[in-house]
């Protein structure tokens, strides 16, 4: 009897514990989102990950907008110095506006454009800033005879050089060209002290010099000697009607 | 500047060199410009214009140099609120407190980015 009444009580014990694992188990299982919360944080991770899309467009974006700007203030450079290249056929003024590129543009506090004369190998020095305190003194008399192996070679083979060169005092020698031939050098021989290093730019506006300058110097020459002649024959002309 | 009106504001460049009165021609399209190529010139310009509302102003220059263009207008009730911004090539520190010194009110080197020159006119 007494056997038979512990039987039951083990069943009923084993009934007990079989419920109370099962409900350990239920309750041990994370509780399920409602519908609306799951999709509110999907939409959140959604539009963190727009944010940072966008926030890598925008740096982008914001990058090539410095360099278009970069590219812009270049190219406004170069225009504006071609147009005041050929905007004259007066030498004087096309000289002017070399030494103002040279200046303005291009930083240079010293410097002398040489113009080869004709028929020999000498270069007169056509325009010069600051060469009063020029060390070399090789422009210091009017012409230039040789002596800078950046300027030398510039006009030997018309090649854009940039110093700094360990016998030459010049930071650049810019070739100036008008068809094959090479008719003068532009040499930088000093930046500002605030303009510490040519720049790429500067590059693009030293090419420009040596393409254009020579050809608006020798179309302002080629104009002037021109227009002096037709002047002498209409003085000419006009003294033959009078007599 | 001093006026925000719809027409476009008026500026007055003071400078001997051709290429930077091209290339303010260039960069400040959307302002109008009146050129003057000596401080002289310069003075004579704010007489014809009254309504100037910014000097861009280089310092060497034949006749007037930009300082004295600068001390005359300073000393001028009429014209003496106008900002004025000194481009020049002269670097040094001493030629920067200078131009300050004299009135102006920021000052830029030559040569100058287009986008510093950009800047510098909006925030007057």
């Amino acid at each position: 009897m007494e056997k038979a009444a512990a039987g039951d009580l083990l069943k009923e014990l084993g009934t007990t514990l079989e419920r109370a694992r099962s409900i350990f188990e239920a309750l041990s299982v994370e509780p399920a989102k409602p519908a609306g919360e799951v999709e509110a944080s999907q939409r959140v991770e959604d539009l963190e990950g727009e944010i940072t899309a966008n926030e890598r467009d925008r740096e982008e974006l914001t990058a090539r907008l410095v360099e278009a700007e970069h590219q812009l203030g270049r190219l406004m450079n170069l225009y504006v110095a071609t147009f005041q290249l050929h905007a004259t056929l007066d030498p004087t003024e096309v000289q002017a506006t070399i030494a103002e590129i040279a200046v303005d543009l291009l930083g240079a506090e010293r410097f002398v454009l040489l113009l080869r004369s004709e028929g020999t190998n000498e270069c007169e020095v056509a325009l010069s800033r600051g060469l009063d305190q020029d060390p070399s003194g090789l422009y210091g008399r009017e012409k230039y005879l040789g002596g800078d192996p950046l300027v030398d070679a510039a006009l030997e083979d018309g090649v854009l050089r940039m110093g700094p060169d360990e016998f030459s005092d010049a930071i650049a020698a810019v070739p100036l060209r008008v068809q094959d031939a090479i008719v003068g050098v532009l040499v930088v021989l000093k930046l500002f002290d605030h303009k510490t290093i040519l720049r790429a730019e500067d590059r693009d506006l030293l090419d420009l010099l040596a393409a254009h300058a020579a050809s608006a110097l020798f179309a302002a020459r080629v104009y002037s000697n021109t227009d002096r002649k037709l002047r002498t024959l209409e003085s000419l002309v006009q003294l033959v009607r009078s007599t | 500047m001093r006026r925000t009106e719809v027409q476009p504001q008026k500026i007055l460049v003071v400078d001997d060199s051709k290429l930077i009165h091209k290339m303010f021609e260039v960069l400040l399209r959307q302002f109008a410009l009146i050129h003057a190529h000596d401080g002289l010139e310069a003075l004579q310009c704010l007489g014809n214009h009254a309504d100037i509302d910014l000097i861009l102003l280089d310092i060497n220059m034949p006749r007037m140099s930009g300082l004295e263009f600068l001390n005359q207008i300073k000393a001028d009730a009429a014209f003496q609120e106008i900002p004025v911004v000194i481009i020049s090539t002269e670097g040094k520190e001493e030629d920067t407190v200078r131009g300050l010194e004299a009135g102006a009110a920021a000052y830029i080197k030559k040569p100058f980015g287009n986008q510093e020159l950009i800047e510098v006119i909006q925030r007057l």
